[in-house]
């Protein structure tokens, strides 16, 4: 879902660049200050382990390949703000240091990843939290990370590059992520029900400041 | 981070350590089944491969280093990633910290 430079258009990549630059700003504000010295280094924790994670391409036979992102997991353990704070990180440097993801288009991928699934994934989940902890988390990191490959479409059905075949773009990537989620969706699950079973205290109720 | 090192994080490290080993081993594998995601599929499904460029020059292009094989270049950009998002996210963390001084 990493959009290489060239892909969109200059005016929708500074469009939303601009837009993931408000919502980190806002996400910054509202946790600062309200992170324990305990838990400042999951945030680093949960980042590398999404980072290596996302090193791990599932092999698909019939030619396909997909990787865990880890926006919903990061909203649930973490909370929202520092969710997406946090999959920023991991985005910025693989377009930084490994050229995975174009830098014109870096706000656009950051929009995409750290947050429209970080925030849809972790609405998803306080849904359906009701219904059940692992339910809720597999649904979040299911249809989180079709949200924003679905914006990630948008963006390049938009484009010239694209031939502003929106239609295209929305149901290949669309349907592609939506199948390729529930990898997504039992991952986040899993680790997840794992973490809180083995320790509670990093569950967010179990720390308030890192909520939302 | 020493003063308040959380009883966690040991495991923690270890886990990070597991996962940049096996990152080759995915890497292999997936490779032998062929690697396209929906965005490839998109892109040739509307001719938008060649407009794809590189800006800038990364350290460690496609997860590899220039001059090491396939599995050693990502076993070291996975070591290397692991590590700068661990510092990075945990430098984030401290910087939104509780003020310790008795500001809140």
């Amino acid at each position: 879902m990493h959009i290489p430079d060239g892909y969109i258009d200059l005016p929708l990549a500074l469009l939303f660049g601009a837009l993931a630059v408000v919502v980190l700003s806002v996400a910054a504000k509202r946790v600062n200050g309200e992170i324990s010295d305990a838990r400042a280094p999951l945030l680093g924790v949960v980042a590398a382990s999404i980072f290596a994670a996302q090193m791990l391409d599932w092999p698909i036979p019939g030619g396909t390949s997909a990787h865990f992102v880890g926006g919903a997991f990061a909203a649930i353990l973490l909370g929202p703000h520092l969710g997406a704070l946090c999959v920023a990180t991991v985005v910025t440097i693989q377009a930084l240091v490994f050229g995975d993801g174009g830098l014109v288009v870096l706000g656009a991928n950051v929009f995409n990843m750290a947050v429209v699934e970080v925030y849809v994934g972790y609405a998803i989940y306080r849904l359906l939290v009701p219904y059940g902890e692992f339910r809720a988390a597999f649904v979040a990191g299911w249809l989180g990370i079709t949200a924003g490959a679905l914006t990630a479409a948008l963006q390049l059905g938009l484009s010239s590059a694209f031939q502003y075949q929106l239609l295209t773009t929305l149901s290949i990537m669309g349907v592609g992520h939506l199948v390729l989620g529930l990898i997504e969706g039992a991952i986040t699950a899993s680790v997840y029900r794992y973490l809180a079973r083995a320790r509670p205290d990093l569950r967010p109720n179990a720390a308030p400041e890192v909520s939302a | 981070m020493a003063r308040n090192r959380p009883d966690w994080l040991p495991r923690a490290l270890a886990a990070l350590l597991i996962l940049t080993l096996l990152a080759p081993v995915f890497g292999w594998a997936a490779g032998q089944v062929g690697y396209a995601e929906p965005l490839e599929n998109a892109a040739e499904a509307t001719g938008a491969t060649e407009h794809a460029t590189a800006v800038g020059t990364a350290l460690f292009p496609d997860y590899g280093v220039p001059g090491f094989g396939g599995a050693t270049g990502t076993f070291v950009s996975a070591v290397v990633g692991t590590a700068l998002t661990l510092l990075f996210g945990a430098g984030i963390g401290r910087l939104l910290g509780a003020d310790t001084d008795g500001r809140q």
